[in-house]
């Protein structure tokens, strides 16, 4: 009976698929637990939503969908703008400090509510001034690696 | 001891105030927290030296714990979620017009709170150094497990608590099984053609400063970026109406309020509104008068910010005596310890002496400078409240940018990875999967991985997790002991549940 619960925990572990073995594991007590999830927590959260009760999180409810679409859009969009123009000027930090400044007044825009003459100068004002001085400080006086 | 002082120049003292400073800042505006300001202004800190950065970082650190309570009291919003009970006797002394004496309180109640828990972790965290020095991988992988347990169990659902640690791990382990580690240098967990750019996995503070950065703009943004705050009227109140004497007969509270933030901050991944909710609630079954909780009272802020401040302390004595980080923000500082080449474990204090001394005294220091701006400015700083969201929140992105891009020198993956994870944090958040698991998950999953295969390899046999050493038992009913405590805890509020439903 010892040496069968001795065999059972021992475990040798190849070399080669040692990569491997930590994340099988994983995967399985991913699996397993998920399961788990399912059973005592997604079926009747479901339920209660076909009863009406709970409503679908994203889905089911209300939300600004412009202003949320339109940041992850502006930011994918900021990302990848940042490092064509970045090579267009290698290393200099121009790429990140012109279409930072474009990103935050389109971003300042977005969020806005209400457009004022006084708001909208202000969102001019900080567009200009704030990647101007964060790419002033980080790249000109810390030396730091900009796109 | 004339080396210590040598490293501590003007610049340190400046940077560690300008921490305080900009962290009361991030911690007053509501929806941003001192987790954020950590991770936005990690870049700075990349040309500073290591004592340089971590006085900025700690004086953010305390600040941003603070802040939160100038919101709190005067326009009954947590700044930071740790403020939540602030709310409850401080805005109702706000509106009698006593903002001023409610913050003058929470001032005094925070450096207190700070200042023990910092002595806390003068004395405690080399102990437990010393003590863990010797743990063998076998131990060192029953402490991960343990702190993943600790942390599942205080989620609101251990189930879904301990699936969002998993899911951390699993996050952690995409890439190479490092060399360096002793593994075999082959990949996993992904498709070849990504090969190029995750053969390292994902860098820490992108994925960091994704779920704290852009997750949270995300969240807003989907809620619309109401600024929420027009029309909204800051009453501090008329000055003075402070004196010491208020905190006459509070002194057990102050201090009982202070070992208990310390010591849920201890815990890892327990967050900042368990301290100050335990400490509030605490107060209300302890004190000889509780009539007036939530009316107005000093006592609960007392309570609540004494509570809140200390966790400080008590979330850096895992993080530099075991490398576990207590709360997330800690977790972003290991982050910047990894940047300057420094591993956080038990052997940080023993060969770092020096910037033991160091981070002591900006913690000291922060905590000093953070009850001076916020005594003497605070209706200048009350001001920051009402900044618009529209004018934040790119520079934000703006500054997320520059810390993930920076980080190892230009690699426009790792900016990319600010979107995967913000979109993943903000995902995660909408159905109900807990970040903090995830995060301590993400950090620690790839050690434990070196550790259980290491173990086994040198053992054979996984017999050797419970009969390696008394140590490892004790871990082992440690674990068994927080499950257990969260098994019974689900039982009770259940129970309750179902007696108010039938009442």
């Amino acid at each position: 009976m010892e040496s069968g619960l001795t065999s059972l925990l021992s475990v040798s572990i190849d070399f080669e698929t040692s990569h491997l073995f930590f994340p099988h594991i994983i995967n399985w007590l991913m699996g397993g637990l998920f399961a788990l999830i399912l059973v005592f927590k997604v079926v009747p959260f479901l339920a209660a939503v076909r009863r009406g009760e709970e409503t679908l999180p994203i889905l089911g409810e209300s939300m600004d969908k412009f202003r949320f679409f339109g940041s992850i859009a502006l930011i994918a969009a900021y990302f990848y703008l940042m490092a064509v123009v970045g090579n267009l000027f290698p290393y200099t930090g121009y790429g990140f400090l012109f279409v930072s400044m474009a990103f935050v007044f389109l971003m300042s825009m977005m969020y806005m509510h209400t457009k004022t003459k006084r708001k909208v100068i202000t969102a001019v004002i900080n567009a200009l001034v704030a990647p101007g001085l964060a790419w002033f400080i980080l790249a000109k006086l810390f030396q730091i690696t900009l796109p | 001891m004339l080396d210590i002082l040598s490293l501590l120049d003007i610049t340190f003292f400046l940077l560690a105030a300008m921490g305080a400073l900009i962290g009361i800042i991030f911690g007053a505006i509501p929806g941003m927290t001192a987790t954020m300001a950590v991770a936005v202004c990690l870049p700075l800190t990349y040309a500073l030296g290591l004592h340089h950065g971590l006085a900025l970082l700690l004086g953010l650190y305390v600040g941003g714990i603070s802040g939160g309570m100038v919101p709190a009291v005067l326009l009954n919003i947590p700044g930071t979620p740790s403020s939540i009970t602030t709310t409850f006797d401080g805005y109702p002394m706000a509106q009698k017009g006593e903002g001023e004496r409610a913050l003058r309180v929470s001032v005094v109640a925070s450096v207190v709170g700070g200042l023990i828990s910092a002595a806390i972790l003068f004395l405690f965290a080399p102990l437990l150094a010393e003590f863990s020095i010797k743990f063998s991988y076998v131990e060192k992988f029953l402490i991960i497990l343990l702190a993943l347990t600790v942390i599942a169990s205080m989620s609101r659902n251990m189930l879904v608590g301990i699936f969002s640690g998993v899911l951390g791990i699993w996050l952690s382990l995409i890439g190479t099984y490092s060399v360096s580690d002793g593994g075999n240098g082959h990949t996993r967990l992904m498709f070849d053609f990504l090969e190029p750019y995750l053969f390292e996995g994902f860098s820490l503070l992108p994925v960091l400063i994704g779920i704290f950065g852009i997750a949270t703009i995300l969240l807003e943004a989907e809620k619309g970026v109401k600024s929420g705050l027009a029309g909204k009227e800051i009453n501090i109140g008329k000055g003075g109406g402070f004196s010491l004497g208020l905190f006459k007969g509070r002194l057990t509270n102050l201090v009982r309020s202070s070992f208990i933030g310390t010591f849920v901050g201890m815990l890892p991944g327990v967050g900042g509104s368990a301290a100050s909710v335990l400490a509030y609630t605490q107060e209300k079954n302890l004190s000889r008068d509780s009539s007036e909780m939530g009316k107005g009272a000093p006592q609960g802020l007392i309570a609540s910010e004494s509570a809140n401040n200390a966790l400080t302390g008590g979330a850096l004595i895992p993080l530099l005596s075991l490398g576990i980080p207590g709360d997330s923000t800690t977790a972003v500082l290991i982050g910047a310890f990894t940047l300057q080449g420094i591993q956080v474990g038990p052997l940080f204090i023993p060969e770092n002496a020096d910037t033991w001394y160091v981070m002591m005294t900006a913690l000291v220091f922060a905590n000093i400078v953070m009850f001076f701006l916020m005594f003497y400015a605070i209706k200048h700083i009350a001001k920051v409240v009402l900044v618009p969201k529209y004018i934040l929140y790119p520079i934000i992105v703006m500054m997320c940018v520059v810390g993930a891009y920076a980080i190892n020198y230009g690699i426009m993956f790792d900016v990319w990875t600010l979107l995967i994870f913000g979109v993943l944090g903000y995902l995660i958040q909408k159905v109900g999967l807990e970040v903090a698991p995830l995060i301590i998950g993400f950090i620690l999953g790839g050690q434990a991985e070196v550790y259980f295969v290491k173990s086994l390899e040198s053992f054979g046999t996984y017999s050797i997790f419970f009969t390696k050493s008394p140590i490892a038992v004790v871990l082992w009913l440690l674990i068994a002991a927080s499950v257990t405590f969260s098994v019974v805890m689900g039982l009770k509020s259940r129970a309750k549940g179902r007696q108010e439903m039938t009442q």
